[in-house]
């Protein structure tokens, strides 16, 4: 194989607005766009109550998202799957092999890394913070959202930190999008599957592209923090 | 205005085996200042804090303005009237400006009735060159001022203040200190802990000294009469 030549390729692919190419780049961040709009909001509130809360189990929980952080996300395709099959509990609604299954997956895989790194953030708040949202007469709503602002750079942390995660997973998409061509089949499963098929320029484009991603999402939460004039 | 403000009858509060606070009765009246004395550890600042609502303590009856409250609930209505500033105040990292309009906005208030109000306290604590300065980089002195001008805009009854002049230099010391005067000479009540002379023997200050966590009043204005519940 020359190198050269299909890195070549790989360019000449992106540049010149191969449909098939980047349907799958869209199919990709449409589904984990998707994903963090829906797990987003909810995680970050179930990571400030976790922090700020206290009753029974409390650190238990916490620990238990901080566990489920690392799990293994074909683990979590292959639950999703069993779900998800004509024989599972979920069979009737049909989702298996579509991009709503494999947005199911990501919301899944996203929580914990929300939830665990919003707790750390809210933990990290300075107390007085709430403190004075609270005495000069926010209500609990308000001041958890004064909160929240005030470490807005360990909330995007999280926010990034998931997206970074599920936008290159694979295990999961695989199991349960099937990765069927201009339907589920996205950049990872593109990747792994594609160039095992030979198709190596393509792979090559496709990977170039992640990295541009998550290299960007990364430059983007460094920039934020530098505005933000943090210390 | 005069009159009783607020009356707690018994405050016990511990951390761990450590008892802190253990006073027998306090008494608030509507309009009049009050300064903390006692050692570092005598239990000023959790004072404060128990009557802010921020810490939970072993409280007797209550009462504020006549009625009756728990201060472990903290309702709504009695957290409009009374304002805690910390010994080193918290400003948001929003804008001097969103800082001063923070409880404002929290009471549902219009832009259209903010602004003034915040003009006008802006004005009051001479902090209006500050403007554009990010909060978290004020000088100490300067963020005391901009936190006593954030809850005067509010016109509690009461304002709880910890040790407002402590670590600050002399020029901050003095700005902070005509703020201070001008707040116990206005119409709310004030108690405020410190270790500052100049507060403690300013006129018309009652003194509130603290041992273990024991309140004595050292000149009889607050006398440990029994107070007639309204
Ligand atoms: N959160 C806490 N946990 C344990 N002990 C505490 C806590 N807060 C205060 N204490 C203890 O309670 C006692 C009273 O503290 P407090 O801060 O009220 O004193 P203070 O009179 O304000 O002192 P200073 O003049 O140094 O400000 C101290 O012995 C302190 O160590
Ligand atoms: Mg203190």
């Amino acid at each position: 194989m020359d190198w050269l030549s299909t890195t070549h390729d790989a360019f000449a692919l992106l540049f010149s607005g191969d449909r098939e190419l980047w349907q799958i780049i869209l199919i990709s961040l449409r589904v984990s766009l998707i994903a963090m709009l829906i797990a987003s909001p909810a995680a970050v509130a179930i990571g400030y109550f976790l922090a700020t809360a206290s009753f029974p189990g409390r650190r238990f929980l916490i620990v238990v998202t901080q566990g489920l952080l690392a799990s293994p996300t074909v683990v979590v395709g292959l639950i999703l799957y069993l779900l998800l099959s004509r024989q599972g509990i979920f069979g009737s609604l049909k989702l298996l092999f579509t991009q709503e299954a494999m947005i199911i997956g990501q919301v899944l895989i996203a929580l914990p890394v929300l939830v665990a790194f919003t707790v750390s953030a809210v933990q990290g708040a300075d107390p007085r913070a709430r403190e004075t949202a609270i005495s000069l007469g926010a209500t609990p709503l308000r001041s958890a959202w004064t909160t929240l602002i005030e470490v807005r750079f360990g909330v995007m942390a999280a926010v990034f930190n998931a997206f970074g995660r599920i936008v290159s997973e694979i295990g999961c998409s695989l199991m349960v999008g099937g990765n069927i061509a201009g339907v589920t089949r996205n950049i990872p499963t593109a990747i792994a599957l594609e160039t095992s098929k030979g198709e190596f320029a393509q792979g090559i484009a496709l990977g170039f592209v992640l990295l541009i991603v998550a290299l960007g999402v990364n430059f983007a939460l460094a920039f934020a923090q530098g505005e933000g004039g943090m210390k | 205005m005069s009159g009783v403000l607020l009356t707690v009858e018994t405050l016990r509060k511990a951390f761990g085996s450590r008892r802190v606070l253990d006073a027998a009765q306090l008494r608030i009246d509507a309009g009049e200042s009050y300064v903390l004395t006692g050692e570092n550890g005598s239990g000023k600042t959790t004072l404060l804090r128990v009557l802010a609502g921020l810490e939970n303590a072993e409280v007797g009856a209550c009462s504020f303005d006549g009625r009756k409250v728990d201060l472990g609930l903290y309702p709504d209505w009695l957290r409009q009237e009374v304002i805690y500033v910390h010994q080193h105040p918290y400003l948001f990292r929003t804008s001097v400006t969103d800082n001063i309009a923070y409880g404002l906005k929290a009471r549902g208030l219009s832009a259209a009735v903010r602004e003034p109000l915040v003009r006008e306290a802006i004005a009051w604590a001479g902090i209006g060159h500050l403007l554009d300065v990010p909060p978290h980089k004020l000088s100490g002195g300067e963020k005391q001022r901009v936190a006593l001008a954030r809850a005067r805009v509010l016109k509690p009854r009461l304002f709880l203040l910890d040790e407002p002049t402590a670590n600050l230099d002399a020029e901050a010391r003095q700005q902070t200190m005509a703020l201070i005067r001008d707040l116990c000479d206005a119409n709310s009540a004030v108690v405020l802990s410190c270790h500052d002379r100049e507060i403690i023997e300013l006129p018309h200050m009652h003194r509130l000294h603290m041992e273990n966590g024991r309140i004595d009043s050292q000149n009889g204005l607050n006398a440990a009469a029994p107070i007639p519940v309204k």
